[in-house]
């Protein structure tokens, strides 16, 4: 399945964004075959609106799960009615974020 | 990482300032962040010393290219805001205060004229005060706040207490439920949010607290001049006790606090009347942050 995962950094071994929106890096993680790819965050400086335009493009890129710290009501409300799972993510790295989510240790947003 | 404390009020005028400035002078080893550019005014209590200062860009504004042009009529047509003036000699201007950035003329001009511009529309500033470091912003005239603004002056509060270590960031918020409050509750550790005995107080604290609850941020509630309806305070905790958030503390109105602002002093400072409800807000905060 596909994670997305909200990071300070372009990496595995960067810490949780604790923001969904205004995130500074979406990491992208195929858990079956351990390859991501991160995407710096492309509505980061704009106005208005981002929880929403990240959520739209959430649901573009076929995920299955979001894992980020917390997520605005706007955003919520577009990523409830797509079958997309939220976690909430605990302080630490991305790395420890998805050994968490694999061994079933994140808890639901 | 360094703890966030946020300040906000479902409404304006409730008394954010009066206490977040009070705690500013009690709370040791913070940043303070005021993250109401709308209405900035912690600015008039700490009386900083600015060390640094920047321009930031707002929402970019539509241009009309003359020369291409071609007076079509469109996009005045279009516009909902009324932003698009004719001149005397017939160009087709913009007029960007009254500009909303929505767009829909760039969209709809045949002739592709018009483009986004991107605008600065204020500054934001790093200082020193005598309560410590002082992240803030001033808005151009006309210019509003946004969730990117919020962010950035956060962002740089964080950025400066990683590098110096400091352990807290107070935030005076700004009122209501938009985006400039999205992105200050956004992150944050406790949300304190201060609610004034009015109809209107109560009504907006309800909002408030829904937002709060839909970040899943933890919050707790100052009742600001209490004394003035008593009725109506008790409404509030009644209010806070249903939907289990806890009341920190209710302030007493006294004439001085006004008077305390009018002379630029910190109310809680100046004021012997709020000092017990302050400096108990103050400990259980830091409590539960």
């Amino acid at each position: 399945m596909k994670l997305m995962i909200t990071a300070k950094g372009d990496n595995l071994n960067s810490t949780i964004d604790e923001r969904y929106g205004r995130a500074e890096y979406f990491i992208f993680y195929d858990t079956e075959s351990g390859d991501f790819e991160a995407i710096k965050n492309p509505f980061l400086n704009d106005q208005g609106g981002v929880g929403v335009s990240t959520a739209k493009f959430t649901i573009e890129k076929g995920v299955n799960a979001i894992i980020s710290g917390s997520y605005g009501p706007n955003a919520t409300d577009v990523l409830k009615v797509s079958n997309i799972e939220l976690y909430k993510a605990v302080p630490g790295t991305v790395e420890e974020n998805i050994k968490l989510f694999k061994e079933g240790k994140l808890q639901k947003f | 990482m360094s703890k966030e404390l946020v300040i906000i009020s479902g409404k304006g005028g409730t008394g954010k300032t009066t206490l977040t400035s009070s705690l500013a002078y009690l709370m040791k080893d913070k940043i303070i962040v005021d993250a109401d550019a709308d209405a900035a005014n912690m600015y008039i209590l700490m009386k900083p010393k600015v060390k640094y200062s920047e321009k930031f860009k707002g929402n970019p504004k539509a241009y009309i290219d003359p020369d291409k042009c071609t007076g079509c009529d469109i996009c005045r047509k279009l516009c909902r805001f009324d932003a698009i003036d004719i001149t005397d000699d017939g160009v087709y201007v913009v007029d960007e205060i009254k500009c909303d950035s929505c767009r829909l003329c760039e969209i709809a001009c045949p002739e592709k004229a018009i483009t986004m511009k991107d605008v600065f529309s204020g500054e934001w500033y790093e200082s020193e005060t005598e309560y410590g470091l002082f992240v803030h912003a001033k808005l151009y005239p006309g210019a509003e706040n946004s969730g990117n603004l919020v962010t950035m002056v956060k962002h740089r509060a964080h950025i400066l207490s990683e590098e110096k270590g400091i352990e807290y960031i107070l935030v005076d918020g700004s009122p209501g439920i938009g985006c400039p409050v999205i992105s200050t509750i956004s992150g944050a550790n406790f949300v304190i949010i201060v609610a004034e005995p009015t109809p209107a107080g109560l009504h907006d604290l309800e909002r408030v607290k829904k937002l709060c609850d839909s970040f899943k941020v933890k919050s707790g509630v100052v009742v600001n001049k209490y004394d003035l309806n008593e009725e109506k305070t008790k409404q509030i905790e009644e209010f806070a006790k249903k939907e289990g958030i806890e009341v920190l503390g209710k302030i007493p109105f006294d004439k001085c606090v006004p008077d305390a602002i009018v002379n630029l002093e910190i109310p809680y400072a100046a004021c012997d009347r709020i000092k017990n409800a302050i400096e108990q807000i103050y400990k259980r905060a830091m409590e539960l942050l």
